[in-house]
């Protein structure tokens, strides 16, 4: 380790970085052409991926996912509502996407990202559209009582993905939804009860209670998204923010846990989505549901 | 982000010696305790961590009992609003909370007050002269809201700011005291905050033992105010060495 070595090293090192800020692109494509990114992940790979569920006291159900940096906090509370007249038996749910000032040096308070009501769109319409939730089972009393279900995903850290690890931590979060017990009192109307009161009338309670313990919703056809960047003909599998700044073609397939597909989004972009490249893409969002249906799988055994 | 099983939180509770005068209360006329248990000069145990947005230049999250609060620090960057020029920086802080940060049902929105006092507390704090014509943005997230939300955001954003690599005389640190009747508690709870007859914050550099924000409101009597700040001055120096062995840590982990 002498001295004109290290400093050697240093000159070199300080190059690399300086290709990479000048010429990005370049910068990416030798990469692309060894079949490696800068982060030494292959192509197709995805980064890792950890969910933690419950972290929120004062909601209902919560979960945080984190996509190699990308961590996205998900929480849902319930509220009890009239249902419309054109769907009485049915509850309903309301998905929000923020994105704070924390999160990225691009979003500055006040002026709310472009990208944040574009995901919420997004969100909301895949997980209604995947049939993940009956919405007749968040009914009460039919035409009367529903419940109302605020989903809030607050992006933590943006650095790429975004979709893909929020649509986790939504589905994350309503596999720890816990239902909170309500009742029915004499005047008609729907009361929360607290465990503590439960203990004490519980006689009283069990003829009232509509909705008598704590329970979890059934999901099925569980939504799993991959975000793909075309570029050239290489495609790369969950983008970081850096990546998705230099090249801009993005792909989204959402495909449900029986290999369905729910949603296919292709923003604008350079590049030209081919039916050989659409399919790749298919599959490789395949592998990746693979992987988070296990991941979501480990969580469930606690 | 969430606490290694095993590792001991640490805590940071004030210890009175020397007092000239006798307490006010003894533990024993006590009819009432505090709703999680702790004593009255007991904080909670504070869990703070740096690094928790890559994206940002610093970074930290705290929780402390169920106040949990994330900072980030970005810049030194160019200013935004076409200013005139100034020989010094410019801070810029920014409070917010989400929907679900208290159990009562509201809209997640900035917070003013908070993102003002928090600017109150820091700039004597930051050498602003070692940033000419830039903007230092100190933004905070609630997550959730458990009581003395403000103490605990600034001194995350202190922990940030020095994450950051930002230039302060000193780290600073801040512990709140609530005044319920004859008694005086350290770090209130949100049930204490709501039933008390007055608040105290100080946010001091605990290394210099200089007071940059003191808040007082309330019913406070002489002798109380002398004891609040005789807790928070013990409290806030014990606080910052947690956060400068936080720091320590995280270095030290870097370099490895």
């Amino acid at each position: 380790m002498g001295l004109p070595d290290s400093s050697q090293d240093l000159t070199s090192e300080m190059e690399v970085d300086a290709f990479r800020r000048i010429f990005p692109l370049r910068f990416f494509e030798r990469h692309l052409s060894e079949s490696l990114r800068p982060d030494a992940r292959p192509l197709d790979k995805a980064r890792d991926t950890i969910v933690n569920l419950g972290l929120v006291s004062t909601a209902d159900g919560s979960a945080l996912a984190k996509i190699g940096s990308t961590t996205m906090l998900a929480a849902i509370r319930m509220e009890v509502m009239t249902p419309s007249t054109e769907s009485p038996d049915e509850g309903c749910i309301a998905v929000e996407f923020h994105m704070p000032p924390i999160c990225s040096p691009i979003v500055r308070p006040g002026r709310p990202a472009e990208a944040a009501p574009v995901i919420s769109k997004r969100l909301s319409d895949t997980i209604l559209s995947s049939g993940m939730i009956d919405l007749k089972e968040l009914c009460l009393v039919s035409g009367k009582a529903a419940w109302m279900g605020y989903l809030d995903i607050y992006c933590l850290d943006a650095d790429g993905a975004l979709f893909d690890a929020a649509l986790l931590s939504a589905v994350a979060a309503f596999s720890n939804l816990q239902i909170p017990v309500v009742a029915l009192n004499d005047n008609g109307r729907i009361v929360a009860i607290s465990d503590e009161k439960e203990q004490d009338n519980a006689s009283i309670i069990e003829e009232e209670a509509v909705n008598k313990e704590k329970r979890k919703l059934t999901l099925k056809n569980i939504p799993f998204s991959l975000t793909c960047i075309l570029h050239k003909n290489y495609i790369l599998a969950d983008p970081t923010t850096e990546e998705e700044s230099i090249m801009d073609t993005l792909v989204t397939v959402v495909l449900d846990s029986s290999d369905q597909m729910v949603s296919f989004y292709k923003s604008g972009g350079e590049a030209l989505a081919y039916s050989s490249s659409i399919k790749s893409c298919v599959e490789l969002a395949r592998k990746r549901a693979k992987e988070l249906k296990e991941i979501l799988g480990e969580m469930d055994v606690d | 982000m969430a606490a290694k099983p095993g590792a001991a939180t640490p805590t940071y509770s004030p210890k009175l010696v020397g007092r000239s005068r006798l307490p006010i209360f003894k533990d024993s006329d006590l009819d009432w305790t505090r709703p999680d248990g702790r004593g009255f000069h007991q904080c909670r145990p504070a869990l703070l961590q740096t690094g928790a947005v890559s994206s940002a230049s610093g970074s930290a999250y705290a929780e402390f009992g169920n106040t949990k609060v994330i900072v980030s620090v970005f810049g030194p960057r160019e200013s935004k609003k076409a200013m005139t020029y100034s020989d010094v920086g410019r801070l810029n802080c920014n409070v917010s909370y989400t929907t679900f940060a208290s159990s009562t049902l509201g809209q997640g929105t900035d917070h003013k007050e908070y993102s003002s006092m928090l600017h109150q507390a820091l700039e004597g704090v930051i050498i602003m002269e070692t940033f000419p014509k830039t903007t230092v943005d100190v933004f905070a997230l609630v997550l959730e809201s458990g009581g003395s939300d403000l103490s605990v955001l600034i001194s995350c954003a202190s922990l940030a700011l020095a994450d950051a690599g930002i230039m302060m005389y000193d780290l600073i640190t801040a512990v709140s005291v609530s005044c319920i009747g004859k008694s005086l508690m350290i770090d209130p709870v949100t049930e204490e905050e709501g039933c008390e007859d007055g608040s105290f914050m100080m946010t001091c550099m605990p290394s210099r033992y200089e007071i940059t924000q003191l808040t007082i409101t309330g019913e406070w009597t002489t002798p109380n105010i002398n004891e609040a700040m005789q807790l928070c001055l013990d409290a806030c120096s014990k606080l910052g060495e947690i956060m400068r062995d936080c720091l320590k840590q995280s270095t030290s982990a870097s370099d490895e």
